[in-house]
């Protein structure tokens, strides 16, 4: 314990400094979608790569057909073979900066203000997406090993560039160095808490299922004066398809949908209800006033533990200005379907197309992308060990319970994780809804760089006990 | 009745000379909807009221707000008021002709050769529609006075350039012009035979009036990863809309929908039934085998007499390749609804939005587009002189009896004669169901413009007193 809190007064003593090189990394433009700023990735990269070998990990930037790939590795003094090894991932690629119009500051001339209520924050891109996130967990090895000489876990820490551009040499690199990135579970810091005040931890995100389907009635556009009535239209097949979709209680009529969802475990549940989460809220901001998912699920559930079936695009038959008495022969529509729990890809896009099979009449046809598929659901048990220890160590952070979120999007990295390494991936961050991520006036409180790198003091601290 | 022989022998005697003349009118490129060919349709109506002038009309050109009218009046000489005052019409504008590269023999370059059923046919765009079968009446009409010095009508030939474009220059024309033309009854030759040996007299005619609905859900764009499942999607509200526009049966559902829908007389159904319409080979045409229609009702009736509710096209949300998790902030319709005599389309359209605003969830909303304009479906009186006289006329051309057939499509001007001339239209027209009009390689049968002319010539008989 003595240790731990050294390490930590090591961590706020040396807090302006951390700030400091977190300033430096936001100051070099590393825009990886922007060829022009390659040599900016490469900068940034090489940057981290200094940073990390004076701390004493075996740092390298990894050529690939795109940005470098940042891996270090840090083995303590005394490491023994059951001293847990732990992946840390963060990505020093950002987002473009325009309209640079609206930001209130250069983008790339990090500043820091304090607002009206008090509160400061730091202004520049990159800074919680996904900079300021990394370097709390950088920050917090520096604090270990000033304090105490050396890490009290095995850390490998991976720092990719490619993050906002789909990361496109992230699964060629991680099948090509499968041995040394291995580790017992991966920390993914790239999340955000539930709020200013209290910690989270991403343990539920939804897979992903994605399909295109075409009907085509008449072989030809057909004149709606002569054919209107007789001729079948594929628009009236399509909706009809669209709307048995979900019964009047929200609930996806596929036949099997629902193998492999389980109900929420109780506990999740009054957790979740305890947040004071306010639904009519969160659907005021987009102008709607009533969920529209299943009945007798909070919004929270239908977002974070329940799986869905949506309509991303339509169209058929004439789309310009003006009226056109045509009878189409061909309408289309673009699906997805959110999992969760044990749902197979596979297995829901088997059963989406036999349910559109059955709707369609017989002298339509259905033609399915040929290219559906996606992934499954990802979510980690909530008496996983790694969940229980990173919750500890947040809550004597922040005294408050870490919650347990879901998310309703995916983030790919997980899966690859899972798939090519067959590690877990447990997301701590420490982002903040209100932090323009993507958008002009990028922040990241100073408050959350200062107990995102407390925190993972603390969780380094809890797995070397 | 004058008996008809005379101008018959006059028609065939002199028809290298009707089409030399059609040739003529189909060698201007008249395409109304392309301002580069705006100077063609005026060189086209130039043509005609030249023709018109040289048989003794008095013939202008009229401006609209589109395309110049051509108006030829003729009244016979020592007229009484008794004659009956026909108005006969026609249009001069013809479609665009591409794709070029499909045609055969060049789109104004007319020539007469073999079709694909081997009859001899004149290939040029607006051959059939409706240059070729304009000239069926007037080179009737020419003959006629030939021969016999006078027509036995009043008689006004409105050829219009705007047929295939915007119908409202004619009907604005129409109604500020109204008094002008104090016409017994229109003539309109602009539709086609049922089959190449039986003629028709097309007695119904479905109105149509568009409506597009949009809704709106959330007011932008989602992620569907953060709102998949809470957030109502606009595109599921437009789908369960047209989805619940028709019942298992294929009848629609809106409230008053079919208010004022008339069955047909019996004995119409059962000349309709002894039509043999090859209702499967039609369907099979196009690809389709199961009528769609309502349940009870044949394919024709299901085409000629019953109101339908069509989706002519949809969209929303992401329409580019591949997959975008995006919840739409909007979902657009675009409906027609094919009408039969009796139904209102402003009483139509008012029900159908009450339909949609009844099946919209409180947060969403919903706005209309019905600029697109309306005509009412028309059923015309079997028993009026003009019927009679030309089913007379067609029999004895012909050889068999004229099948009273429906069109399921509208003509909007037979709507705006009957709204501000207040007369009905005779329709009656020799094209075939291979024409090709609107395509490459439009065609009119050499027989349709041969039968056709004559066949004027005897419904002109009909009114003509020894």
């Amino acid at each position: 314990m003595t240790d731990l809190n050294a390490v930590l007064d090591a961590a706020t003593k040396d807090f302006d400094k951390s700030l400091e090189r977190l300033f430096q990394l936001v100051r070099i433009p590393s825009i990886s979608t922007d060829p022009a700023h390659a040599g900016d990735c490469q900068k940034a990269a090489d940057a981290i790569v200094a940073d990390l070998k004076s701390l004493g990990f075996d740092a390298k930037a990894h050529k690939t057909p795109g940005r470098p790939m940042v891996v270090a590795h840090y083995t303590p003094k005394g490491a023994k073979r059951d001293t847990p090894h732990l992946l840390f991932y963060g990505h020093y690629d950002v987002q473009p900066a325009d309209p640079l119009e609206l930001w209130d500051t250069p983008p790339f001339e990090p500043t820091v203000k304090k607002g009206k209520d008090g509160v400061s924050r730091m202004y520049g891109r990159g800074t919680a997406d996904d900079k300021g996130q990394f370097m709390t967990f950088v920050e917090a090895a520096r604090a270990w090993i000033k304090a105490t000489g050396s890490l009290p876990i095995k850390a490998t820490f991976l720092i990719e560039g490619e993050e906002e551009s789909g990361s496109p040499s992230l699964v060629p690199f991680l099948k090509a160095h499968q041995k040394e990135l291995a580790c017992d579970a991966a920390f993914v810091c790239d999340t955000n808490m539930w709020d200013a005040k209290t910690p989270a931890i991403t343990t539920r995100l939804r897979g992903l299922v994605h399909e295109e389907i075409t009907i085509t009635g008449p072989k030809i556009d057909l004149h709606s004066g002569m054919y209107g009535g007789p001729a079948m239209n594929p628009i009236r097949v399509l909706s009809k398809v669209i709307a048995a979709l979900h019964d009047k209680n929200g609930k996806v009529t596929i036949p099997g949908f629902y193998e492999g969802v389980a109900d929420l475990p109780k506990a999740t549940k009054k957790q979740w209800q305890s947040l004071n989460f306010s639904d009519a809220k969160f659907l005021k901001e987009v102008g709607l006033k009533e969920p529209a998912g299943e009945k007798g699920k909070s919004v929270l559930e239908q977002v974070w533990a329940r799986p869905t079936a949506e309509v991303n695009g339509i169209w058929g038959g004439y789309t310009g200005t003006g009226t056109k008495t045509v009878l189409p022969s061909k309408a289309h529509a673009k699906f997805t379907f959110r999992l969760v729990g044990q749902q197979k890809p596979e297995k829901v896009l088997k059963a989406f197309q036999r349910f559109v099979k059955d709707l369609i009449p017989k002298d339509c046809k259905v033609e399915f992308s040929g290219r559906g598929g996606g992934s499954p659901a990802t979510e980690i048990p909530e008496d996983n060990p790694f969940i229980a220890k990173s919750a500890k160590a947040l809550k004597e952070e922040f005294k408050r319970d870490a919650v347990l979120m879901g998310s309703g999007g995916s983030i790919p990295i997980c899966r690859f994780f899972k798939d090519i390494l067959d590690m877990d991936s447990i997301l701590v961050g420490f982002g903040l809804n209100d932090d323009a991520i993507h958008s002009p006036n990028e922040k990241y409180n100073l408050a959350s760089y200062e107990r995102g790198i407390r925190s993972w003091v603390r969780i380094m601290g809890e797995f070397g006990k | 009745m004058v008996h008809p022989d005379p101008v018959l022998a006059e028609i065939d005697q002199q028809f290298p000379e009707s089409l030399n003349r059609t040739f003529e009118l189909l060698r201007f490129p008249s395409i109304g909807t392309d301002p580069a060919h705006h100077a063609d349709c005026r060189k086209a109506a130039e043509w005609i009221r030249g023709q018109l002038a040289a048989m003794g009309f008095k013939a202008k050109l009229r401006e609209t707000t589109g395309q110049p009218l051509v108006v030829g009046e003729y009244a016979p000489p020592r007229a009484s008021g008794n004659v009956p005052h026909i108005l006969f019409y026609g249009h001069y504008d013809v479609q665009p002709a591409d794709p070029l590269e499909l045609w055969t023999s060049a789109p104004f370059a007319p020539e007469i050769r073999k079709g694909r059923t081997g009859r001899e046919a004149i290939f040029a765009r607006g051959s059939a529609d409706d240059k070729g079968q304009l000239m069926t009446f007037l080179e009737a009409s020419r003959c006629w006075l030939k021969v016999h010095g006078k027509l036995p009508f009043r008689l006004t030939v409105m050829i219009e350039g705007d047929e295939e474009g915007d119908a409202s220059h004619l009907d604005t024309f129409l109604k500020r012009n109204a008094k002008e033309f104090p016409v017994d009854a229109a003539f309109i030759c602009d539709t086609g035979m049922w089959d190449p040996k039986t003629p028709a007299i097309d007695t119904r005619l479905r109105g149509c009036t568009g409506i597009e609905f949009t809704v709106t859900g959330p007011r932008i764009d989602l992620h569907s990863g953060y709102y998949g499942g809470p957030a109502r999607n606009p595109i599921k509200v437009v789908s369960q809309i047209i989805a619940a526009i028709h019942d298992k049966k294929g009848r629609i559902t809106i409230p008053g929908f079919y208010d004022g829908v008339k069955p047909v007389p019996r004995k119409l159904l059962k000349q309709w039934e002894g039509l043999k319409f090859p209702a499967r080979k039609f369907l099979a045409d196009v690809g389709l085998s199961v009528p769609a229609g309502e349940e009870g009702y044949s394919v024709l009736e299901q085409m000629w007499a019953r109101p339908t509710a069509e989706v002519n096209g949809i969209y929303g949300g992401y329409r580019g390749p591949g997959s975008k998790t995006v919840l739409p902030s909007e979902a657009t319709a675009k409906l027609t609804f094919r009408l039969v005599e009796g139904q209102d389309p402003k009483k139509i359209r008012r029900a159908f939005k009450q339909f949609v605003k009844d099946r919209l969830p409180p947060d969403c909303k919903v706005r209309f587009d019905d600029s697109g304009g309306d005509s009412s479906g028309i059923a015309v009186s079997e028993d009026t002189p003009w019927i009679r006289a030309a089913r007379a006329a067609l029999k004895a051309e012909f050889g068999r009896e004229p099948v009273l057939t429906g069109a399921g499509y509208s003509i909007p001007v037979v709507e705006s004669f009957k709204k501000h001339l207040k007369v009905d239209s005779l329709l009656v027209g020799f094209g075939q169901a291979d024409d090709n009009a609107h395509s490459p390689d439009e065609k009119y049968d050499v027989d349709s413009f041969r039968h056709g002319t004559r066949a004027w010539a005897r419904i002109i008989a009909q009114f003509a007193k020894e």
